[in-house]
């Protein structure tokens, strides 16, 4: 016989899973509108990303500036492509690493891979913009803890 | 078991990032869309830096690419190398067929008709005016089988040593550096010395945008450990200095006066190392008399800190930090490149860098080594090891010693005294004189003079000419010198041939062929094979029947000289990413570290010391006294401030390749100047105006970039961009040891148009 105590729990433990699911599809619903968000459109220096970027995004901007793959200038399109479509990956807020990260991480990826196995997009521990060459936030990153 | 609020959004919240973060994407290790059917291994397009990469091919295309994990780049590919694809892919804009020029226009025909055009001319040429009125003009983007065919065809078959390229144009000096210095040229050291350096001393080198995977090497290293000291010496703050513990800018050209009162410093402080000078160095006065350490001394009164300060704008105390964080490191690894060699003291410059090291013993061992970067991806090992220019024969031996022709006409099987023995003309002289109309024939080859050459205003006019005859084999249709050839080749691309690149480390590097030439294109190899079949050369001097006998060859030729790779077998080649020279034996790992003992094949194990610089007759490195000295052009009353030119990351030499890409063209669609806040604001410019560039030799317009990268009195301008090509501006003076032009000052004026 289930306690009233423990059925409570149960009846909480439900709407828990209920409000979870609730407020995964909104997440869900946001992460993938944010995958296909519309662009401006830029025509000509369409590349130059970090230029209008500052002002648009400044955090955004600034935190790619900070971080190793600023400081080596590895620019945006380089993993998010281009809004029309003429990069030669694919215009992704998130890119996907199979197609971006595996251009130059495909040796750490293996080794990941074969000692913790892998989650499926990397920068869920390695954020590709707050890591960071200065202020040792690359010690702080998830991965790191 | 009770949940609280928190928890539960706690939980839901997890949920929620697991689910977006699994529940969209396939595992990593499934089938991405466009997964290749093969991998391809090769070495980037681009700069000296040499990087591997696995081209991703499917049903013949290249269709991605990624960096070769076993390559010395790890893996990782710059923003340019990333681009490979769309590059490869712009099919449109590739020569696909033989052109010959007819009244003025480019028209198509076929392969015979072309060669045999090519070929009369040539022949033509001999017959009137002797063997030196042809030339050839090669790259350093060229494969070494290419460049050295081309050089044995036109030294051994046709007897004219008329060969050059554009290597000439970019580290022409560092070779004579490291030849006056050493008696042989190519770095002592290697990539790995970055991993161990404790102090990095960048002098005229933007590494950043110039040799990007290095610079994320050096970065790195810095990351590792924060008490690796940077020094970086450039008059442009660039994205170098962003991670340099003391940026130095200096009056363009005034470096070399930096670098002495450095050596005055290292001396004065007690900081140098007379153990290793003592052994293994010889002090050379700059008329190449032998003298000892007390006139090195000497010689050094003229540059104090004090003194050099009054030369170079550089403080006295910052001369001395540097100089002391340079000599007392434990490991000093200096990188320089054009802002050294494209001056017309490069060589002196070089050798100063080198006296740094010879004076305070950073040299031989891990992260110490004076190591001068390259530009283009084969300019080491294509041209300067092959001797592809017209004072050098292969294996870094010279024209000018008999010795060495004799040894090299006993290896190719030539008749003693084939091989001319007067040195041809350098690139300056060489289109000159094709300007002038006396070298009535030339082969050019993987590269874009009309573009590229300094004060090319001069150059262009001469291509005009009728009295003379160019033949261009060239993959791209808008390549500016395009416009001026009477014969265009349509040659293979990058990936669409084999053959080896070899980067700035001696690391020589086998590119398999990916995917078919397109059209009628053929690799230049099998173009050069045929034109010297055409020409009537000697088959016994030229019995290749493709480009793994030439390698073979080549291999040979090599064994009998320091720079011995025989043990490069293509059947090794295959399967290794890279090995460096010296490499004596297929079993030989190659070689990190030349002219030391345990490390350099060439030095026996049981030599009496742990140095042996066999390039010499003493053994012995050379301490150049070599005196400050102007420009050539420096600025005055007329033409007041200093334009120095570059490249942008974006964009590599003369645009022909990343202007293809839709992104990089977009990141910089055009060149620009850069100009100093102070400047901008004496001559009322803002950022995105129109500037007007001039100086003696031409003016053109640009976009201003206001910013505090140049240092008041310096404008800078990237030479990428072929509707404004900014060498219509620059000065074809040139060093006289090393004949390499001074692209990197010239006076100019600036005011907003």
């Amino acid at each position: 016989m289930i306690s009233s105590t423990r059925r409570e729990n149960m009846v909480q433990a439900k709407t828990g899973w209920i409000i979870l699911v609730a407020i995964s599809l909104v997440f869900w619903v946001s992460l993938s509108w944010a995958g296909q968000i519309k662009h401006l459109v830029a025509p000509d220096s369409a590349a130059d990303c970090y230029a209008c970027h500052k002002k648009a995004t400044p955090i955004i901007a600034e935190n790619w500036y900070e971080s190793k793959h600023g400081v080596i200038l590895v620019k945006c399109f380089v993993c998010h492509g281009q809004p029309d479509g003429q990069g030669s990956v694919p215009w992704a807020v998130s890119p996907d690493p199979k197609i971006v990260c595996t251009k130059c991480h495909d040796p750490a990826i293996k080794r990941m891979k074969a000692k913790f196995g892998l989650a499926p997009k990397c920068y869920t521990c390695h954020p590709f913009h707050q890591n960071s060459l200065h202020h040792r936030a690359y010690s702080k990153s998830q991965s790191k803890k | 078991m009770k949940l609280t609020r928190r928890e539960v959004l706690k939980s839901a919240a997890a949920a929620s990032a697991f689910m977006a973060l699994n529940g969209t994407l396939p595992d990593l290790a499934g089938a991405a869309p466009g997964e290749p059917d093969k991998w391809v291994k090769a070495v980037c397009r681009f700069c000296g830096t040499g990087c591997g990469v696995m081209i991703g091919v499917k049903n013949g295309k290249v269709v991605t690419v990624k960096g070769d994990p076993n390559n010395h780049n790890q893996g990782f590919i710059c923003l340019k190398g990333a681009e490979l694809p769309s590059i490869v892919n712009a099919t449109k804009s590739r020569v696909t067929r033989p052109y010959i020029r007819k009244n003025g226009q480019l028209e198509p025909a076929s392969w015979d008709e072309a060669m045999d055009l090519v070929v009369s001319k040539f022949k033509a040429a001999i017959k009137e005016h002797g063997p030196t009125s042809v030339a050839y003009y090669g790259s350093g983007q060229a494969l070494t089988e290419e460049s050295y065919l081309a050089n044995k065809i036109w030294k051994a078959g046709l007897r004219c040593n008329n060969v050059e390229g554009n290597p000439r144009l970019c580290m022409a000096s560092a070779v004579g550096g490291y030849y006056t210095s050493f008696g042989k040229d190519e770095p002592i050291g290697c990539y790995e010395d970055i991993d161990a350096a404790t102090c990095f001393f960048i002098i005229g080198a933007n590494m950043s945008e110039c040799h990007p995977i290095l610079f994320k090497r050096v970065a790195a290293r810095k990351q590792a450990d924060p008490n690796v000291k940077i020094i970086v010496v450039d008059p442009r703050k660039t994205n170098t200095a962003r991670i340099a513990d003391i940026h130095v800018s200096f009056k363009p050209g005034t470096d070399l006066a930096i670098l002495n009162a450095m050596a005055y410093v290292i001396i004065d402080e007690e900081l140098d190392n007379p153990r290793f000078y003592n052994k293994y160095v010889n002090f050379m006065t700059n008329d190449k008399k032998k003298v000892d350490f007390k006139a090195y001394q000497k010689f050094l009164q003229d540059y104090t800190p004090e003194k050099a300060e009054k030369i170079s704008g550089v403080p006295a105390d910052t001369i001395r930090k540097i100089a002391k964080i340079f000599a007392e490191s434990s490991a000093t690894m200096s990188l320089w490149t054009m802002g050294l060699n494209q001056r017309i003291r490069g060589v002196w410059a070089n050798n100063l860098t080198t006296n740094l090291h010879l004076l305070t013993g950073h040299l031989g061992k891990p992260g110490a080594t004076n190591f001068s970067l390259t530009g283009q991806p084969n300019a080491c090992g294509g041209v300067r090891d092959t001797g592809s220019l017209c004072h050098l024969l292969p294996a870094g031996r010279m024209i000018k010693k008999a010795k060495d022709r004799a040894a090299l006409e006993k290896q190719w099987g030539l008749k003693p005294g084939t091989i001319a023995p007067k040195p041809g003309l350098h690139t300056i002289a060489l289109w000159n004189a094709f300007s002038e109309g006396k070298i009535k024939a030339m082969f050019v080859l993987c590269t874009n003079p009309a573009q590229s050459l300094p004060n090319v205003n001069m150059y262009t006019e001469g291509m005009k000419r009728k009295d003379n005859f160019m033949v261009l084999s060239e993959p791209f249709m808008d390549a500016e010198t395009v416009k001026y050839c009477d014969v265009l080749l349509p040659a293979a691309f990058w990936c669409e041939k084999r053959g080896v690149y070899g980067c700035t480390e001696r690391r020589y590097s086998l590119l398999m062929k990916a995917i078919e030439p397109i059209g009628e294109c053929r690799p230049d190899v099998d173009i050069l094979l045929d034109f010297a079949k055409r020409m009537g050369v000697d088959p016994k001097v030229i019995p290749f029947n493709n480009v793994d006998d030439i390698w073979d060859e080549w291999r040979e030729v090599s064994s009998a000289t320091p720079y011995n790779f025989k043990g490069m077998t293509r059947k090794r080649q295959e399967k290794e990413s890279g090995i460096r020279w010296p490499c004596p034996t297929e079993d030989h790992p190659g070689t990190c570290h030349r002219y030391v003992r345990g490390e350099d094949p060439n030095i026996p194990k049981d030599y009496k010391n742990k140095m042996w610089f066999y390039g010499t007759k003493d053994g012995k490195a050379r301490l150049w006294m070599r005196p400050y000295a102007p420009a050539a052009e420096e600025p005055d009353a007329k033409y007041p401030m200093v334009l120095t030119t570059g490249r942008v990351i974006d964009h590599w030499h003369t645009g022909t390749m990343t202007m293809k890409s839709p992104v990089l063209r977009r990141s910089f669609p055009n060149a620009y100047v850069e100009v100093n806040i102070d400047d901008a604001k004496k001559h009322g410019i803002k950022n995105g105006d129109n500037v007007l560039l001039e100086t003696r030799r031409d003016k053109m317009i640009f976009q201003a970039k206001v910013s505090d990268v140049c240092r008041p009195g310096l404008v800078f301008v990237p030479w990428f961009d072929k509707n404004l090509i900014i060498n219509k501006l620059t000065l074809n003076a040139f060093d006289k040891g090393s004949k390499q032009p001074e692209y990197k000052i010239c006076a100019v004026r600036i005011k907003k148009a």
